[in-house]
């Protein structure tokens, strides 16, 4: 691509070059100077010029101008309000319009020294009012969900949140009702705002018209901290800022990173930090008392028992990992335990490296032309931010084919390997088109890609291996799975086999101590020792419970899907040593040397994982590592056979919404957000057995049922039923589908 | 009158009718255009100088020339009729649509035949409903008689809102969007229906198009007042005269032609006051202005401007605040919020007005009324904020001595006998009028 051409501006006098097309605010801050806004957001689509803070007086042009609609142009001469007096009364005038409604509470807004409208005020505003009448009022505040609050006082109509609802999030929920001076924002048809990015519109808010309800009167901005470090709830790995006050993490936003979120969050990254805070949380050790119930111990007896049953166990130990820990945290577990010979780990999913080939950053999505999106999970439940991005090339006119159950193509549960198999095949249309493109993209959604293998292969037999605009991404379930298993396999190179009987079973981390095959491998094994945050997750199976800790409480590094190592910043002081300083202890029991510094293990396994990237390098915007040599084969798997439905039963898909999970279920907030007691069919099934939306039917399979009320997806193929993982219980693989 | 051109032959014809109307030739332009090349149709349009009649005044020609020719642009282009007519004192579209739909159909046709559309969308006031009715009509017929040619023209009714009839909300409304106009550059001749580029124009341009075709944009520009008023104009005459109503004219006449030769003077013996002329939204004229051509250098220099061509003779019972109070109050009622300062300026001119009127007002606030105007005026993203200010500030120069007495007498001098009194205001009027019923 040839550098663009560039046009030359005067702004306040400085003449400055910038690539024809920049936008008049950004050509202001390329020369230094402020052009104020409150509208306007690129974020957010085309420039709407509503709020008439921007105006500039342009030479040549009688009128003031919306400086947000105006792009450079060569010979332009700009002049703002630092040197223009009818640009100065222009602003001051909008503020003073803006003001005259506007019930200037700042000492009891949570905005109130964080507000885009007091700084402006103060910079651009009149000192005083001349408005003596009674301003507009609402009812006040109304809460639009249980996570946020809106005064519609304090609203300046700016259409950030609208237009956010309408086109970034595409959930249409919120809308501008009435006209002129009683034009208000609010939810359609009154409905609760429910969408996974909804909290993205509290920042977007320029006032305090949306605040959040965790955070409200809860600090001033002039008692916070924001820590910078990475959501670590989802395998996108998010750059958020925590803000904190008195060792309390009292918020989470957004710090963008063009690359990875373009500055939103989903809900669950936004709200769910209070789960540090739940009533369960374990906080000092716990150890298994006769056969019910758990009593504190003191540190050094826990460890004391810890060492105990870990000499019992000898080499006979099996870990579970949970794909959440930091890579040091894995790395340290597995330093000690594969020091004690016990190799064995549980992964919670197959992992590759073979994708880093094909490696792009998530932005490159949106600059797309065709991006075909396989498997059976709809990506907005494991990777939400990554739906925006399939959304924004949408927006950018790309054409994005999904096959699945639920696609625009659409294929059976568990059938995305075949797909590969036949994309791969010459003479398919769309992998030709595939062929052909030269910015395509892949993305795998769902069990069975053998952690992005298939999908590399699918990858490579297309030919991406040439073409710098084309690439893959394989969406994990485990936020930091690869890390996770790097980091274990980094830890020695000697193998052990799977020890039988079990003596001892390392339960790390939440996810696997709520994943039911982990418990049931602790039925065999004599001793279990979990890490856990929350004392529901350990109770009646764990023999010693060690207080986890959060991703927001730890130090350390974390892998993203697209293979980007993040840092993460210990944001609050955990209420228990965190895992590295126990385990640190620990092995040195067993004469084991293991610091319990993040960046001493970083610097350890950074040779072997990274090629000895420096700690300090991984960076507050961390950048993606460049590709690697693609391997030298690629063989695409044909597809495990899954039992077909026979039109009398349907194939159940399970899947796990974003919405779940322990931090979930302890934020009061989000319940609202989980997935309703449903099961979607599709339009063809529901019509054969006579079901309409909202009936109450019986989901059964081999003596287990269910009672959900059905929902009609349009878009599910026939033949296959959803449900959310925590209302299918027990169900198998075919079910039955009755009215009752 | 022999000189008209957009309602020539409705004088004791029925034009809706298809067969009278083609009786009187019409649609023979529409054959002739058709014969021509696209290009060629709009050098005419370009010679007539015809501009537009919605209160721009924009020569129609040119706008029609940005239009991309076909193949330079992978979108189909359209032609969007502005029948949204919603301006105090504007009442000729109407008129119009009632008298000569075909002429209006005609026109589109042929204008859709000069930058190559198709698709015709004409844009109608919601509660022009006859009108609606007769327009349907009349296009059925045409569409019987094989007349559009493969052009589709579908008729969209609006719900009520004065915004949508600025071009940018007119676009958006039709797209089903909230009618709130849209920020320009780009121009709807770039991007406009569906990111398309598209032609809006008003039904009085467009139901002039046809003569101009028939019998060359030469003979046109020879009517009227010069080069720059080019000509005929369908003026709404209201206000207290005898015979209000539309009188279609020669471009150039005079104020006082208008509302004494034609209209019969000011009713019941009353002195003229004031005059509004091209609509509500422009500034008022005094009566030493009488003789003031109508056309748009004379009204422009007489410091308010043609509009849409409108008179509204106000009398000497009329009070100027409420004059005032009722514009600020309309344009506070239809201001569709988008922007800043017209959403929040009207509210408090009416506010103000609302105090002067009332007798609560210092002379301080007439000077902040004045401000607030000021600080309108200009600043806004479409031209509804001027023009709730423009007017309400020229009222305020021209008669400062009726709305000071208000502040110094404590209250209104009229004492309740004024022509406005007790009249409804449009605000209040529209939630009181009668629904319209909306056929299936």
């Amino acid at each position: 691509m040839s550098a663009p051409e560039l046009v030359t501006v005067t702004v306040d006098g400085r003449a400055v070059q910038v690539p024809h097309g920049t936008g008049l605010v950004e050509t202001g801050l390329a020369a230094g100077v402020e052009i104020p806004v409150f509208c306007y957001e690129p974020r957010l689509g085309p420039p709407v010029g509503a709020c008439r803070m921007c105006l500039v007086e342009i030479e040549g042009m009688p009128k003031l101008q919306a400086g947000c609609t105006l792009v450079a142009q060569d010979g332009m001469v700009v002049s703002t309000a630092a040197t223009s007096k009818k640009a100065a009364e222009g602003q001051n005038a909008t503020l003073e319009f803006i003001l005259v409604n506007h019930p200037l509470d700042c000492p009891v807004c949570d905005k109130g020294g964080e507000c885009p409208l007091q700084d402006l005020t103060f910079r651009y505003g009149p000192g005083n009012t001349r408005m003596t009448f009674p301003k507009r009022t609402f009812d006040k505040p109304i809460p639009i969900s249980p996570t946020i609050a809106l005064d519609r006082e304090r609203c300046i109509l700016c259409y950030r949140c609208t237009r956010f609802s309408e086109t970034v999030s595409g959930d249409g929920q919120l809308v501008a009702s009435n006209r002129g001076a009683q034009s208000l924002i609010t939810t359609f048809e009154d409905e609760p705002y429910r969408a996974p990015f909804s909290g993205n519109v509290i920042e977007l808010c320029p006032v305090g018209a949306l605040t959040s309800t965790q955070y409200r009167f809860e600090a001033r901005p002039w008692e916070i901290q924001n820590v910078p470090t990475v959501c670590a709830l989802c395998p996108v790995g998010c750059n958020i800022s925590a803000t904190t006050r008195e060792g309390k993490v009292k918020r989470i936003i957004s710090r963008n990173h063009p690359e990875v979120d373009e500055g939103w969050l989903c809900d669950k990254g936004r709200f769910a930090f209070s789960h540090l805070r739940a009533p369960d949380r374990i906080t000092e050790p716990l150890r298994r008392v006769r056969r019910r119930g758990f009593a504190p111990v003191p540190w050094d007896e826990a460890l004391d028992e810890a060492e105990r049953l870990l000499r019992e166990a000898g080499d006979h130990i099996v870990t579970a990992l949970s794909g959440s820990e930091t890579i040091e945290g894995a790395y340290g577990l597995a330093r000690l335990l594969r020091g004690l010979g016990a190799h064995t780990a549980i992964l919670p999913e197959e992992t590759s490296d073979a994708l880093d080939a094909y490696r792009l950053p998530l932005s490159a999505i949106r600059a797309a032309e065709l991006v075909v999106v396989l498997g059976d999970e709809p990506v907005s439940e494991r990777a939400p931010v990554l739906d925006l991005w399939l959304r924004a090339a949408r927006r950018a006119g790309a054409e994005v084919v999904t096959c699945g159950p639920a696609g625009s193509t659409l294929a059976a549960p568990g059938a995305a390997a075949q797909v590969c198999l036949d994309l791969a095949a010459p003479g398919n249309e769309l992998g030709e088109r595939l062929r052909a493109a030269a910015r395509a993209i892949l993305v795998w959604s769902g069990p069975g890609g053998q952690g992005g293998a298939q999908l590399a292969a699918l990858a490579g037999a297309l030919g991406f291996a040439g073409r710098e605009g084309c690439g893959a991404f394989y969406v994990p379930a485990a936020p930091n799975a690869r890390g996770v298993a790097e980091a274990w396999s980094a830890a020695s190179d000697d193998e052990g086999s799977t020890p039988d009987p079990i003596k001892l079973l390392v339960v790390s981390g939440d996810e696997a101590a709520s994943n039911p095959h982990v418990r049931a491998l602790a039925e065999r094994a004599e001793s279990v020792l979990a890490v856990t945050m929350f004392q529901g997750l350990a109770v009646g199976w764990a023999d010693l419970v060690l207080p986890g800790t959060s991703y927001l409480e730890r130090d350390g590094t974390t892998m993203n899907l697209e293979g980007r190592v993040q840092r993460l910043r210990r944001t609050v002081t955990p209420p228990a040593p965190d895992e590295l300083a126990w385990l640190s202890q620990l092995a040195g029991r067993f004469g084991i040397e293991l610091s319990p510094h993040p960046a001493v293990l970083f610097a350890e396994l950074s040779p072997r994982l990274f090629g000895g990237l420096p700690f300090g390098e991984v960076g507050e915007r961390a950048s993606l590592r460049p590709r690697s040599a693609p391997a030298a084969e690629h063989r695409l798997e044909p597809p495990a056979l899954r039992r077909p439905g026979d039109g009398h039963r349907l194939q159940l898909l399970r899947y796990r919404p974003l919405f779940s999970g322990a931090a979930v279920e302890r934020v009061p907030e989000l319940q609202f957000q989980r997935p309703a007691r449903e099961v979607e069919l599709s339009a063809d099934d529901a019509e054969r057995r006579r079901i309409g939306p909202g009936d109450e039917v019986t989901v059964r399979s081999n003596g287990t049922s269910a009672t959900l009320r059905a929902r009609i997806d349009r878009r599910l193929a026939p033949g296959v039923v959803r449900i959310a993982d925590e209302h299918a219980g027990d169900l198998h693989q075919l079910v039955e589908v009755l009215k009752r | 009158m022999a000189d008209e051109i957009v309602l020539a032959g409705a004088e004791g014809r029925d034009l809706t009718k298809l067969s009278e109307f083609r009786a009187g030739g019409g649609y023979a332009a529409l054959a002739k255009a058709r014969g021509l090349e696209p290009a060629a149709v709009i050098e005419e349009l370009v010679a007539s100088n015809l501009r537009g009649r919605g209160g721009a005044g924009f020569p129609m020609g040119r706008k029609a020339g940005f239009i991309p020719k076909p193949g330079t642009n992978p979108n189909p282009t359209y032609l969007a009729v502005n029948a949204d007519e919603s301006e105090p004192g504007t009442f000729k579209d109407r008129e119009i649509m009632r008298r000569v739909p075909h002429r209006l159909i005609e026109g589109c046709l042929i204008t859709a035949h000069a930058i190559v559309s198709r698709h015709v969308f004409i844009y109608i006031r919601g509660e022009y409903l006859e009108e609606f009715e007769i327009l349907r009509a009349a296009l059925d017929e045409a569409r019987g008689a094989e007349l559009l040619g493969g052009v589709t023209v579908v008729l969209h009714r609006g719900a009520g809102a004065y915004i949508c009839g600025e071009e940018t909300a007119l676009l958006e409304s039709l797209e089903g969007q909230r009618g709130q106009p849209r920020s320009k550059p780009p121009f709807p001749a770039v991007s406009g229906l569906y990111a398309s580029p598209t032609l809006i124009n008003n039904v009085e341009t467009i139901a002039s198009v046809p003569a101009i075709v028939e019998r060359g944009g030469a003979w046109f520009a020879t009517i009227g007042a010069g080069p720059a008023s080019t000509g005929t104009r369908v003026f709404c005459l209201s206000g207290n005269v005898v015979r209000g109503g539309n009188y279609e004219l020669p471009m150039g006449a005079t104020i006082r032609e208008l509302v004494y030769d034609h209209g019969g003077g000011i009713a019941d013996g009353r002195e003229l006051k004031a005059i509004i002329p091209g609509g509500s939204s422009f500034p008022v004229l005094t009566p030493d202005q009488i003789d003031t051509p109508l056309d748009f250098d004379s009204v422009a220099e007489a410091g308010s401007a043609l509009g849409s061509g409108v008179v509204i003779a106000i009398d000497d019972r009329c009070c100027m605040v409420q004059l005032g109070l009722r514009v600020a109050q309309f344009y506070m009622h239809e201001s569709c919020g988008k922007c800043t300062p017209c959403r929040e300026g009207t509210r408090w001119m009416v506010a103000l007005l609302d105090k002067i009127e009332d007798g609560r007002a210092t002379h301080g606030e007439l000077d902040l009324l004045l401000d607030v105007c000021d600080r309108i005026l200009g600043k806004c993203l479409c031209p509804l904020g001027d023009a709730a200010a423009m007017p309400v500030a020229s009222y305020v120069d021209s008669f400062r001595d009726e709305f000071r007495e208000h502040v110094d007498a404590g209250s209104c001098p009229f004492g309740g006998s004024s022509s406005l009194d007790r009249l409804l205001a449009p605000v209040d009027q529209h939630s009181l009028h009668p629904t319209v019923e909306v056929p299936a």
